[in-house]
């Protein structure tokens, strides 16, 4: 047997253990290992790697240094626990739901969803967003597959609340903040309070950025930027929440992108159309109004094509 | 049974005092070894060698033994092929075992260790890399991952042991060595899968 192949078979073996043996498992083991001491180094040198890698708990969030309540008094994330396991209990067992897995949110193009957690936090789900979220008396660990979240946390010092996003992972300092993700790509905007923005590998790059009140943090393979943004363009970016889209002086073509984010029925710009510069309040899901207006107020032409409306001069 | 608990202290030992010197001993095979393709081969060897004496006598110094037999090895092997030549001999690096500063290496600062870590982790694939950090970093079990990820636990479980030989490649001493380590691996997944 190569090297490879026995470092592949005590990889399996490996990960077999690590979710738990069944007691014949156990004993095939045990004879594999007895097989050749190729095979028993072959292991143990992945075994001292896995445990190695223990030392990696050292990256989990620490707790955050919110301290909006002082210690001492019971903060309101405690008596609403207090409260909700009381109701649980009452309810007659269903206290199972504190212990819930992880459970999966997700809207289709043009649509929102409010959902509120088991901790008392909320999530404002935007258009064409899949999240999953892990919220049991342990941990709390949501995942951005793809789209948009407005996140209002209940802070918690003992359970940092965790949203992984592409290659990022944020952590709430308390604090109200949307992070929206396509691809790899992720921008965090902090509507209040305070956010931490980190990388958990590449160590040269990973100092993590703290965000405020008004900062957004826009990120790109490993680089991370922060810019500071007036009250109304944070206001603007989160617009959405109201089911509106809040534009100031962008091209059309960016505005186009943006409705489309909303309509699967997709508008399509062409020539110099594109440059022309946009303001304006309008429902994200009024299609037809906005082409409406471009046709009355710019003079465009406006071709219907029923899935694609063309938009030229 | 007194042999099982034997086989535990050698375990212990081997984990402890021996593969820390992996880096190193790399390093070695790969400084006096042409055939990069069989480094993995020859160190794999060395270790079943190592093992198998320290059954019968825990050696007193382990560094000095472990390139020892990684020496004897290589001259086994070239005896082997009949291509041995007093050149190639002299080529080799043997002497400058105690040059290498291995002190260093065997005790790893722990914050160092951590970055070691961290850069195995960020060079792993995507999803693979979300696993191991939710199983190590979050703490959850295989089945909680699964549960988080919504996928299966035979998923996991084979993500866990892709990642797991990944982050040994990367920490074995060689550069470049995952992405390298990540296409082997994929072709070797297909070619199974093949047949």
């Amino acid at each position: 047997m190569s090297s490879d192949r026995i470092e592949s078979t005590a990889a399996e073996w490996l990960a077999r253990e690590d979710r738990g043996l069944s007691p014949q498992e156990a004993l095939a083991l045990a004879q594999w290992l007895e097989e050749s001491t190729l095979h028993r180094v072959g292991y143990l040198r992945l075994k001292a790697v896995w445990q190695r890698a223990d030392r990696l708990s050292a990256l989990k969030a620490p707790p955050g240094r919110a301290g909006r309540f002082p210690r001492g008094i019971l903060r309101p994330a405690v008596w609403m626990a207090v409260a909700a396991s009381l109701l649980l209990t009452m309810a007659g067992g269903t206290w199972l739901l504190l212990r819930r897995p992880a459970q999966v949110f997700a809207t289709s193009v043009g649509k929102t969803e409010a959902v509120r957690l088991a901790d008392g936090s909320r999530m404002e789900l935007n258009t064409d967003t899949k999240v999953r979220a892990d919220v049991t008396a342990a941990r709390r660990i949501v995942t951005l597959d793809s789209g948009e979240v407005y996140f209002d946390v209940v802070h918690d010092d003992t359970r940092p609340f965790t949203v992984y996003a592409g290659n990022r992972r944020i952590t709430d300092l308390g604090t109200k903040f949307a992070v929206y993700r396509a691809g790899d790509d992720v921008r965090v905007t902090v509507h209040e309070g305070r956010v931490r923005v980190d990388m958990l590998g590449r160590p040269a790059l990973d100092t993590p950025v703290v965000a405020e009140a008004g900062h957004m943090v826009v990120t790109k393979g490993g680089e991370t930027l922060l810019l500071n943004k007036p009250a109304e363009d944070i206001a603007r970016d989160l617009s959405w929440r109201q089911g509106l889209l809040v534009f100031n002086q962008q091209t059309l073509a960016e505005v186009a992108d943006q409705f489309n984010r909303y309509n699967s029925r997709k508008i399509q710009v062409e020539g110099s159309a594109r440059k022309i510069r946009i303001g304006g309040s309008f429902r994200a899901d009024n299609i037809d109004v906005f082409v409406l207006l471009l046709n009355r107020g710019f003079g465009l032409t406006v071709k219907d094509q029923g899935e694609t409306i063309l938009v030229s001069r | 049974m007194p042999g099982r608990m034997a086989e535990k202290a050698v375990d212990d030992w081997f984990m402890q005092d021996v593969l820390p010197l992996e880096p190193m001993l790399t390093r070695f095979l790969q400084r006096n070894w042409r055939n990069a393709a069989e480094i993995g081969d020859l160190r794999q060897e060395t270790y079943a060698r190592v093992y198998e004496a320290a059954r019968r006598e825990r050696p007193l110094q382990v560094k000095p033994f472990l390139f020892q037999t990684a020496r004897n090895l290589m001259i086994d092997r070239l005896r082997r092929q009949n291509v041995v030549s007093l050149e190639s001999m002299a080529d080799f690096d043997w002497l400058n075992i105690s040059d290498d500063q291995p002190s260093s290496e065997a005790t790893v600062a722990a914050r160092q260790e951590l970055r070691v870590l961290q850069a195995a982790l960020d060079a792993l694939p995507a999803r693979c890399r979300q696993i191991v950090v939710l199983r190590k970093v979050e703490g959850l079990s295989q089945k909680e991952v699964a549960t988080h990820m919504g996928i299966a636990v035979d998923t996991v479980e084979n993500q866990v042991a892709k990642g797991m030989r990944l982050l040994a490649q990367a920490m074995s001493g060689r550069r470049g060595a995952v992405a390298t380590e990540a296409r082997r691996f994929n072709a070797l997944r297909k070619s199974r899968d093949v047949q």
